[in-house]
């Protein structure tokens, strides 16, 4: 596995998550798409042993951007970084677009709304008009929704927004011609069984150990037979795909 | 492909010239990263396969530990049939290895069986040591009987290819030793340690499966140390091999090559090549004379 060393341009605390900004000039990335990253030396220690599955937030040719939340030592150490990281990029299956017209719908849960900045961008780019819903546990992960200007927010405490779950923000699926979605498996489950007749891709959060289909270890079980991984035939799979 | 580094890297194994001592363990390199093989690897060595279709376990199949993983994939593989008709794209230029399972010595001695007449296929590797599958895996490596009835049954069935045998630790020794007697061709030593994940906070069982990477590599090394005093069959090491040091050091035990596991999830083989080479330059040697090459300072070694 190939791993880039990147030089950070900077690194910004948004409530409860991190918003790390580095220059990446080596290769496109589509939206959905995902880097295994890692602070750098982390193989020479050894520990952690393997680099961590996240999100591209945002790119813009020149910058790009990862949001995560610190959950063990591999997200700390990416957190403490200060000059660089090193990231095998870009990954995986992003979103395939649906360009022919209908209005879409974007819904994030939790630090799941990280891959939806950038594909916002792209159905501005292609004239898709779409709404974004965004579902956090409270008030301070969902700061990050103000990067999503007209987003409708809810929060599990209530706290901001709708209270309960994005699905109890995005009250109606079935009318939009695209669902796009990402977030915690049963939240992708919900989504699934709301959406309409139309398109709906939803990009799963599974445990990975190499991000380039060598490892097995990041699989999702799929109606046509057994497992798939995620990290190469996915993270993003059609819905009807999924045997859940 | 042609390898040019001022260095001797080609060793033999079983009468099969290898271009560098470096190859895949297997189910280790997905056939979207098979371009980190070429010019890198002396072999090449794919998944298990089985004689039917297994889907594999369900998740959570990994586990972080520190300097390591465990895992619990259950063997996932489209079944020998699917695996024959995709091989092609594992042919790279080089020597192609492949790695078998069966539940049962039948199993195992029809799959070797299918395997003597494919033409492309240069070596068979029984998996005798994978823990993860109830009532096959380590049952087949509980004891030199049983390693020695299988092996046996897959030696009459494979009369013309190379056989390897794949060991995990436990009583690897005497494992070796009834392989070798069963007619084994070479070992590879060794495969994942049985090992445990728990998740303290949901109270339950995370991974229950095997142990790899640098964690597992001073008991591979011992492993392969100790089997090759006992056996005169070339030894393939395993377990941990992460920098080109690891490699020499698997060599000087006495192994002739090496597979790389997991270090390929974290590194590109090529940067293990790399610094071999470079122990290599360093040591002024080729690779065929690390093998066995401990200096004898002292045999007093308890």
């Amino acid at each position: 596995m190939k791993f880039y060393n990147v030089p950070i341009e900077d690194r910004e605390e948004v409530g409860g998550y991190t918003l790390l900004r580095y220059r990446w000039r080596e290769l496109p990335v589509e939206a959905g798409q995902f880097v295994m990253a890692r602070a750098v030396g982390q193989p020479y220690s050894f520990d952690p042993f393997l680099a961590r599955p996240l999100s591209f937030y945002d790119y813009d040719g020149e910058v790009a951007s990862l949001l995560f939340e610190v959950r063990g030592n591999g997200t700390a150490l990416l957190d403490n970084a200060t000059e660089s990281i090193e990231v095998s990029a870009p990954l995986g299956r992003g979103f395939r677009i649906d360009a022919s017209g209908g209005r879409a719908a974007l819904l994030g849960g939790g630090i799941g709304v990280a891959p939806l900045k950038v594909l916002g961008r792209r159905l501005d780019e292609i004239g898709v008009n779409h709404d974004v819903f965004l579902g956090f546990a409270d008030a301070a992960t969902a700061r990050i929704s103000t990067d999503f200007p007209g987003a409708t927010v809810s929060t599990i405490d209530g706290s901001v927004g709708v209270p309960g779950t994005v699905l109890d923000a995005a009250m109606d699926l079935e009318g939009y011609a695209a669902v796009y979605a990402c977030g915690p498996n049963p939240m992708l489950a919900a989504v699934k069984r709301a959406a309409g007749s139309g398109v709906c891709q939803l990009s799963v959060e599974e445990r990975m150990g190499c991000g380039n289909g060598s490892c097995n270890g990041c699989v999702v079980p799929v109606r046509e037979r057994g497992y798939v991984r995620s990290c190469v035939e996915g993270p993003v799979f059609e819905a009807e795909a999924l045997a859940w | 492909m042609v390898i040019r580094t001022g260095v001797e890297l080609g060793v033999e194994l079983c009468c099969i010239p290898l271009k560098t001592p470096l190859m895949p363990a297997s189910g280790t390199l997905s056939r979207e990263a098979l371009g980190e093989a070429d010019g890198v690897y002396g072999a090449m060595l794919p998944k298990t396969a089985t004689p039917r279709p297994r889907n594999g376990n369900p998740t959570p199949r990994i586990a972080e530990t520190p300097a390591g993983m465990v895992n619990s994939i259950g063997l996932q593989n489209p079944g020998i049939d699917q695996f024959l008709q995709d091989l092609g794209a594992f042919d790279r230029g080089m020597p192609l290895f492949v790695s078998v399972a069966g539940d049962t010595v039948e199993e195992f001695r029809a799959l070797c069986e299918r395997l003597a007449g494919e033409e492309r296929v240069d070596a068979v590797e029984l998996n005798l040591s994978c823990p993860n599958v109830e009532h096959g895996g380590l049952t087949f490596c509980a004891g030199p009987a049983s390693v020695a009835e299988v092996v046996s049954a897959c030696r009459a069935a494979l009369p013309d290819k190379p056989l390897l045998v794949k060991l995990t630790n436990e009583g690897v020794v005497g494992n070796s030793r009834a392989a070798e007697e069963a007619g084994a061709d070479a070992l590879t030593i060794i495969n994942t340690i049985p090992a445990l994940t728990v998740d303290p906070h949901g109270r339950r069982v995370l991974v229950r499966g095997g142990l790899s990477g640098p964690a597992i590599k001073p008991v591979a090394l011992r492993a392969v140390y100790e089997v090759c005093g006992t056996v005169d069959i070339p030894v393939i090491g395993c377990g941990g091999i992460t920098r080109g040091t690891d490699v020499a050091e698997f060599m000087l035990a006495g192994a002739t090559a090496v597979q790389v596991g997991s270090a390929s999830f974290v590194r590109e083989p090529r940067e293990i090549l790399d610094e071999f080479v470079e122990y290599l330059k360093d040591a002024n040697l080729g690779a065929v004379d690390l093998i066995g090459g401990l200096r004898d300072f002292s045999r007093s070694d308890r």
